[in-house]
This record gives structure tokens, C-alpha cells and sequence, in this order.
């Protein structure tokens, strides 16, 4: 079923949303990024177990924009990003004194629809990626496939995944994409708007990876690089995955940061596909 | 005991105050709209209206947007209203009263149900099959985004045009019938032209519903801030107001001239909005007054 994660996504959200709240100092509000969301989802509710009290801790999608704009102007305790701050939002939001908490690290993976990697497309150049988001490419056939004009699949703007990805691309990680022709925000949507198509091609967290949606490897030279390849240490698109703070953080905040760089924490950051803190080494 | 005159007086004076406030609101609402979208005005001029590129921190040209709200909202209007019309005049006119509650609790079933839902079946059903049926390479366009925008409207549509032509009293289809006119061609000549106020209000509302709509169309219309080319073909991705807020207002608080610009937004959609209605009003009293 294609849009089943879709679904379930909103559903989880809806039901994190739900709960009876406890006293004011026992609930704990995070935001921003859907590339950190489930894993967070899963530690919070691993957390809540053992902290032995009532807690109630919300997670939201949004992006990781929206994940430093929470922390920032305080509408969310912690942010949750899959990318650096910008030096923009540095500027923007400098007296909130923004704190990054890095939990793990990703590798973004350029994706297609499983029909274009069946029919012979399973690696791409970086000037094939450029060309295509820029409009020069956009039929199948050019980069070695099916005679079929090219779904190129963007995110919005301020997205981890984008800056991680157009970072590498275009050596910008706020490029524009004239060749785009739908922009997506969630993994979800992502995912699902990539599984629905025939002919498309996109940037995904390697974790959302799946039966419909393929990762392509990246040719440098007369390397194929594969995101899914954990032995393959030069893939070159990684970016951090971190929860954001304004200053210090304090109180069930604190407890839930450290709970995520503990063992038990980064357990379930292994577990979910992305790597942990202690194996920054294995990712360039 | 209170006086059945200082009841009234105290009713009068309630219901001026609560109306007073509703209408004040409103007008808050709007003054606070044109005073956080000034700055864009300022720094982008008539450019923000008639732009064509939006890229936050760069540039901010509200045209595509404002184009994909207009033109989806009556591309769905012109595709839900035959149905109402035709919905409506069968439940008004034809059905017994038992039929016609059935039909009409079913429609105002169909109309509370959340925009969420419908776009999950767009994203699901509808958008793969306007890929399909139209030969596209991609099924999230403006006419996908119209066409379920039309079916989200409908049900609103078919049961407001409904209470319209129930309210035309009865002794007008009795003459009608007297004279010899058949019940089909009572409707016709009688009974929708009686309706006309009733029908145009049905529309004003279903028309406020598909412009606010938001998630709906957020993930059916592709969600590209450019034009179309050429501009009439709909079958292209583009962008409406309501999804251009919802994909970037929660990251935009507080960041300036971006946020200022959605509220610029905003303030086109509020006008337009209210530029339909009174342009509705005036419609009809000049079809009174004829």
C-alpha cells in the first residue's frame, strides 16, 4: 500500500498529540524535523517508560526549519533538525542563543521511482543530479534509461534533507531547482509522492528507502557509491541529525537529550538505520 | 420581576454589542493583515503582486499563487455547481420528505468531513487517476487540485441550493401547476428564479470553503510557486494561497520580510474573498431591481 506510512504517520502524530497532559513541568513539546521525528518518537516513548512518572512528551512534524524557529521563539522546548543552523538562522534568532545536541548522523540518498532502477537506472553522476534539477536533462533516456520524461521531485526550502543534498549537487545548500516539478515537505510525502510516480527522482533519508522507492548510487570517478553501504565510508552526502535548544536546556528537556545520547538512546538510533553518535568515523 | 419593555431593551442592547463585535473583529483581523504585510509592500511595491518568482530571501512575487487560488476555486465551482443545481432540484422537487432527509443527512455528513481525509484520497485515488486518464507524467496538478476541491464543495453546494428551493413557498408551484406548466418546467420557470438569492448564497459559501481549503489541495497541486506555461494549462503543477501558507508559515515566524509576505498573502486572499462576495451582493440586487 502506498500511502500506508502516509497514514500512519498522521495517525501517530494525531495520538502523540491526544494524551492527557500532566503538571506543567512534566510535559516536554518537540518540533521540527521528519528525518529525526521517528526516532525521537520511539526514545520518548522508551523514556516515558522508564522515567517511573507521568510524563508527556509531544513530538511534531514540521521540517527542520521549523524545528530551529521552535526552539527559538520558544513555542517548542526542543527543536529537532537534520541539518547545521544556517548562518542566517544564527543571525536571525541570535539571542536565543541556539544549542545544537547532535544525536546520530544520516546519509541523504538520491532516490527513484523502482520502475527507472528496474529498467537500468542505478547510479547517477553529481552533473547528472545538477542537470536534471536544473532542467538541462529531462528525459529518462539521456542518463541511460526508459524514453520518459523525468518527475523531478523537490523539498521545501528550509528542509535538512534539501540542504544536505543541494549542498553536495550544487554546492549550495539553498539552490534553486528550476527543473523541479513538485515540491514536497515530509520524508512521507516525499516517499509516497516518489512510490506513486513511474518516473520520478528525489532526495530521501537512506531509512525511507523502501520496496517502491529505490536509492541510486552516486558515480564519482569510477566509483559507484551506495547509501545503504555502511562499509562504503566516502558516500558523500551525510549530515548530522540533532535536537536544538534555546541556551541550556534544563529540567525533563535535559533528562530527555541525555536519555537519547545514552546507550539505550543511541540503541535506537542504530536500530532505525541512521548512525550513532560514536560512529561519527563512519561517515565522512 | 423584570418589564417585558426592559427585556427587550436589554436583548436590543446585547445583540448590538455581540454584532458590534463580531464585525469589529473582522475588521481587526484585516487592519492586522495590512499592518504586518506592509513592509513586503514596501520593499517589493506592486512587484509583489505581479511577481512571478518567490524565493524566500530573495524575491517575493505573489502572481502564481494568487492565480492557482483563483483559477482552482471557480475551475471546482464550475465543476460542482451543475451537479448541486441538478442535485438539488431532484431532492427539493422530486423526492418524498423522507428520501430528501435521507439525502440530505447524507450530504451534510459528506460536508463535515475533515479536508484531511479528502486529501488522502486525492493523493491515493484521485491524483493516480488523472495521471492515468489524461496520459500525464505526474497526477499533481492545478485540475486535480479543482477537481477535488469540487467534490469537497459539493455536498456543501447541493444541500444549501437544497434549503434554497424548499424555502420557494408552495402556492407558487400551484399556480404554476394551474396553469398548466409541467412540474419540470415549474422548476425552470418558477421556482430557481424565486431561488436566485438563496442559490447565489450557496454558492458565496461554497466558495469561501474551496478558497480557505488547505490541506487538501496542499497535497494534490504539486506545490511549484511558478506559473504554469503556457498559463492555461491546468494540467501542470502550480501553487494555491491557503498551501503556500501551510507549507511555510510555521517556519517563517518571526523571520521578517518572509513572514511579512505571507501575510501579503493572506491579505490577497482576504480580499478576494470579500471582492467575490460584494461583486455577489451587487449581482443581485441589480437582478432585483430588473
Amino acid at each position: 500500500m502506498k500511502i500506508s506510512g502516509f497514514f500512519l504517520a498522521a495517525l501517530l502524530c494525531h495520538a502523540a498529540s491526544t494524551q492527557a497532559a500532566p503538571a506543567a513541568e512534566n510535559r516536554l513539546l518537540v518540533m521540527g524535523s521528519t528525518t529525526v521525528l521517528p526516532v525521537a518518537s520511539l526514545a520518548a516513548e522508551e523514556f516515558t517508560r522508564r522515567s517511573g512518572r507521568e510524563v508527556s512528551i509531544t513530538i511534531n512534524p514540521g521540517g527542520s526549519g521549523v524545528g530551529v524557529n521552535s526552539a527559538a521563539t520558544g513555542r517548542a522546548s526542543i527543536g529537532m533538525i537534520s541539518r547545521e543552523i544556517s548562518s542566517d538562522e544564527h543571525k536571525r534568532f541570535a539571542e536565543a542563543r541556539l544549542k545544537t545536541h547532535v544525536i546520530g548522523h544520516d546519509r541523504v540518498a538520491c532516490v527513484v521511482s523502482s520502475e527507472i532502477y528496474q529498467a537500468g537506472v542505478q547510479s547517477l553522476s553529481r552533473e547528472e543530479i545538477r542537470a536534471i534539477y536544473q532542467g538541462t536533462i529531462t528525459n529518462w533516456k539521456e542518463v541511460g534509461g526508459p524514453d520518459r520524461e523525468i518527475v523531478v521531485v523537490d523539498k521545501e526550502r528550509h528542509r535538512g534533507t534539501r540542504h544536505a543534498f543541494m549542498r553536495y549537487v550544487f554546492g549550495d545548500p539553498t539552490a534553486r531547482a528550476p527543473g523541479a516539478r513538485l515540491v514536497t515537505g515530509s520524508n512521507n510525502e516525499e516517499q509516497a509522492k516518489i512510490a506513486a510516480s513511474d518516473a520520478a527522482v528525489g532526495m530521501l533519508s537512506t531509512a525511507w528507502i523502501s520496496d517502491e522507492v529505490a536509492g541510486v548510487g552516486i558515480r564519482e570517478g569510477q566509483a559507484v557509491l551506495v547509501s545503504n553501504d555502511a562499509s562504503q565510508i566516502a558516500y558523500p552526502i551525510v549530515r548530522p541529525l540533532s535536537l536544538v535548544t534555546a541556551g541550556e536546556p534544563a529540567g525533563l528537556a535535559r533528562e530527555f537529550i541525555e536519555f537519547m545520547l545514552a546507550p539505550a538512546g543511541q540503541a535506537l538510533v542504530e536500530n532505525f538505520g541512521y548512525y550513532p553518535v560514536a560512529a561519527a568515523d563512519r561517515v565522512r | 420581576m423584570f418589564q417585558p419593555r426592559s427585556i427587550a431593551i436589554f436583548f436590543r442592547v446585547l445583540v448590538t454589542v455581540l454584532a458590534l463585535t463580531a464585525t469589529g473583529l473582522i475588521v481587526l483581523f484585516f487592519l492586522f493583515l495590512v499592518k504586518e504585510s506592509l513592509p513586503v509592500f514596501q520593499a517589493e511595491g506592486v512587484g509583489f503582486l505581479t511577481g512571478r518568482d518567490w524565493w524566500a530571501g530573495e524575491s517575493y512575487g505573489a502572481w502564481p499563487m494568487i492565480f492557482g487560488s483563483a483559477i482552482v476555486t471557480l475551475l471546482a465551482l464550475g465543476l460542482a455547481l451543475p451537479f448541486a443545481l441538478a442535485g438539488a432540484v431532484v431532492a427539493s422537487e422530486f423526492l418524498s420528505s423522507r428520501l430528501r432527509w435521507w439525502a440530505k443527512s447524507l450530504m451534510e455528513l459528506f460536508a463535515g468531513v475533515p479536508g484531511i481525509v479528502y486529501g488522502l484520497l486525492g493523493v491515493g485515488v484521485l491524483a493516480p487517476a488523472v495521471k492515468e486518464f489524461f496520459g500525464l507524467i505526474d497526477g499533481n496538478t492545478l485540475f486535480t487540485a479543482a477537481l477535488l476541491l469540487g467534490i469537497m464543495v459539493l455536498p456543501t453546494l447541493l444541500t444549501l441550493a437544497d434549503d434554497a428551493l424548499h424555502a420557494v413557498p408552495g402556492k407558487f408551484r400551484d399556480q404554476a401547476q394551474s396553469l398548466g406548466l409541467s412540474r419540470l418546467r415549474t422548476v425552470w420557470a418558477v421556482v430557481l428564479p424565486q431561488a436566485k438569492a438563496g442559490l447565489l448564497g450557496a454558492v458565496f459559501l461554497g466558495l469561501g470553503r474551496a478558497m480557505g481549503e488547505t490541506i487538501a489541495v496542499m497535497l494534490v497541486i504539486g506545490g511549484r510557486d511558478r506559473m504554469p506555461a503556457p498559463w492555461y494549462n491546468l494540467f501542470q503543477p502550480g501553487q494555491s494561497i491557503p498551501s503556500k501558507l501551510g507549507r511555510e508559515a510555521a517556519e517563517a515566524v518571526g523571520a521578517g520580510l518572509q513572514w511579512n509576505a505571507l501575510m501579503g498573502l493572506g491579505l490577497m486572499l482576504f480580499l478576494m474573498v470579500l471582492g467575490m462576495t460584494v461583486a455577489g451582493h451587487l449581482f443581485l440586487k441589480r437582478g432585483r431591481a430588473a
